[in-house]
């Protein structure tokens, strides 16, 4: 078991080490200008040097308080939305194909509109964001009411469970899968949109301005930082709710449990 | 828990609406079950044995006629009956302590632990209080689901074929500790079943069910001494008369043999 779990490690890193050695042969091969395609080691440099300044710590922790913010807002919203749907038909029938047709907009076409009604500050970019997080949560939180077994509520009805305990004791957890695969998406998006966000509406400080802003200068070695870092920090976040997954999910018998 | 537990049905019609039409499913039941007495249903599909049993424990309501306990019109579902159903329905993300203890109302905590462990022990289940419901086979996931329907004490246990699942060992096996538990807790059992010598084997009556409507044929008492031998002379005899009604009866050869 422990051998199988460090070799599935091992594979992980397989394609990550394959991409830097192409990375580290062009570079050396001179194929690009420097400015264009800098060294690896130069972009192992860039990242010591921007942490020792501090200004890593500020860009990461400026992004993570925007999606953390953006992401509460947007799943908090997304799950009454979500919940309200799933359990009145009403509420379904009425903010549904409103819902559905909103969901279109790409959420980039936002920027304009939220730049007009919340500005350029921090509102508008944690606007951007919980309007990202919001849509997978009421999704999937719909998605896993509608689909809790008429069954177990059955079993409820015949020991005259109140509304309340039916919904704490068979609703909720019955849908908790799919909550949090929807609270997975949701917090990826936030993630994927901050940097967007950083990059449309004029940012002081974050990682995709610190990108934008070495663009503009050439600093092709601090995009690559950034463009590391983001993908890093994703799979950690990632990580996290697959952790938090397991730990509430163990009663499921998986595929990958066997 | 205070009743006493006397089950009256007279003159009972329950009729469903299918495409705007009304499809009779019950006509004219009459039925009386006695505190502690074991009755079974047989009939096949389509008779109404489940809409019954349904109606009884109060998960169908709006029927005509009467369904008195202890006197009182029957509507909607109560502790004082409960029901194991074909599938276990165990909650999947309980385990199989928290699943008995599911439908227990406003116990201490203490209280709550003894009843639950109790009821443990009395289907067999020691050992497995910490097991999640894919653990374990099916009839151990019955166990747990006819342990939890017993937990509140109920005057009557309505059981649509709680064994119709099993393989045909484990079946037998499960029908000796059914009868074993309803010694035990002297609650009056009221089972649907395909399987006649399951019947025979469990039931104080047999109520033999003809379909559409759904009606009681013929009730047929097993005056048999327990724990009743399969092969004896008076079971196979009843059973020969119970396969009658539905026209299976052996054919009779004399044979000689020289």
């Amino acid at each position: 078991m422990a051998q199988g779990d460090k070799l599935k490690g091992l594979k992980g890193a397989v394609v990550p080490l394959l991409m830097i050695s192409i990375w580290w042969g062009l570079a050396h091969a001179k194929f690009f200008p420097d400015y264009l395609c800098p060294m690896p080691e130069k972009v192992i440099g860039t990242a010591i040097r921007l942490y020792a300044s501090g200004e890593l710590v500020f860009n990461v922790k400026m992004s993570l308080f925007r999606v953390i913010s953006g992401f509460a807002i947007g799943a908090g919203i997304g799950f009454i939305l979500g919940a309200g749907m799933g359990f009145f038909r009403i509420i379904e029938k009425t903010v549904g194909p409103f819902f559905h047709a909103f969901r279109q907009v790409p959420l980039l076409g936002w920027v304009p509109l939220i730049v007009l009604w919340a500005g350029i500050g921090e509102a508008g970019k944690i606007v951007l964001i919980a309007l990202g997080a919001s849509y997978p949560v009421a999704m999937n939180t719909f998605q896993g009411i509608r689909s809790v077994k008429k069954e177990f509520i059955e079993v409820a009805r015949v020991f005259e469970f109140s509304n309340r305990r039916l919904l704490a004791a068979v609703i909720l957890p019955s849908a908790l899968p799919e909550i949090l695969t929807g609270l997975r998406l949701a917090l990826s998006k936030s993630w994927m949109m901050v940097v967007g966000a950083e990059i449309f509406i004029a940012a002081n400080g974050g990682i995709g301005d610190m990108m934008w802003d070495a663009r503009d200068r050439f600093h092709m070695d601090i995009v690559m930082v950034g463009f590391i870092l983001i993908g890093c920090i994703g799979f950690l976040l990632n990580q996290g709710i697959l952790w938090v997954e397991e730990y509430s999910l163990g009663w499921r018998k998986t595929f990958e449990k066997g | 828990m205070c009743a006493a537990g006397i089950l009256k049905i007279e003159k009972l019609s329950k009729s469903f609406n299918v495409d705007e039409k009304e499809l009779k499913v019950l006509e004219a039941i009459n039925l009386d079950v006695v505190p502690g007495e074991f009755v079974s249903m047989v009939g096949t599909s389509g008779c109404g044995k489940t809409t019954l049993l349904r109606l009884i424990v109060g998960l169908d309501g709006q029927y005509e006629g009467d369904i008195l306990l202890d006197g009182k019109r029957l509507s909607g579902p109560s502790i004082d009956r409960g029901m194991v159903f074909q599938d276990h329905r165990l909650l999947p993300w309980l385990t199989v302590e928290q699943n008995i203890g599911f439908g227990l109302h406003d116990r201490k905590k203490a209280d709550r632990k003894a009843i639950v462990q109790q009821h443990i022990n009395l289907v067999g289940l020691k050992g497995f209080e910490q097991a999640f419901p894919y653990k374990l086979s099916g009839g151990m996931a019955q166990r747990a689901a006819i342990a939890r329907a017993l937990v509140n004490r109920p005057a009557i246990l309505a059981l649509d074929e709680p064994l119709g699942a099993l393989d045909a060992l484990t079946r037998m096996y499960m029908q000796a500790e059914l009868e074993k538990i309803w010694k035990e807790e002297k609650i009056a059992m009221i089972m649907v079943t395909h399987d006649i010598e399951e019947a025979i084997y469990l039931s104080d009556r047999v109520v033999i069910m003809s379909p559409r409507p759904g009606r009681i044929k013929r009730v047929i008492p097993v005056p048999l001494a327990r724990p009743r031998d399969r092969d004896s002379f008076d079971f196979v005899q009843i059973k020969e008369e119970i396969l009658k009604e539905f026209h299976l009866e052996a054919e009779k050869y004399f044979a000689y043999s020289i």
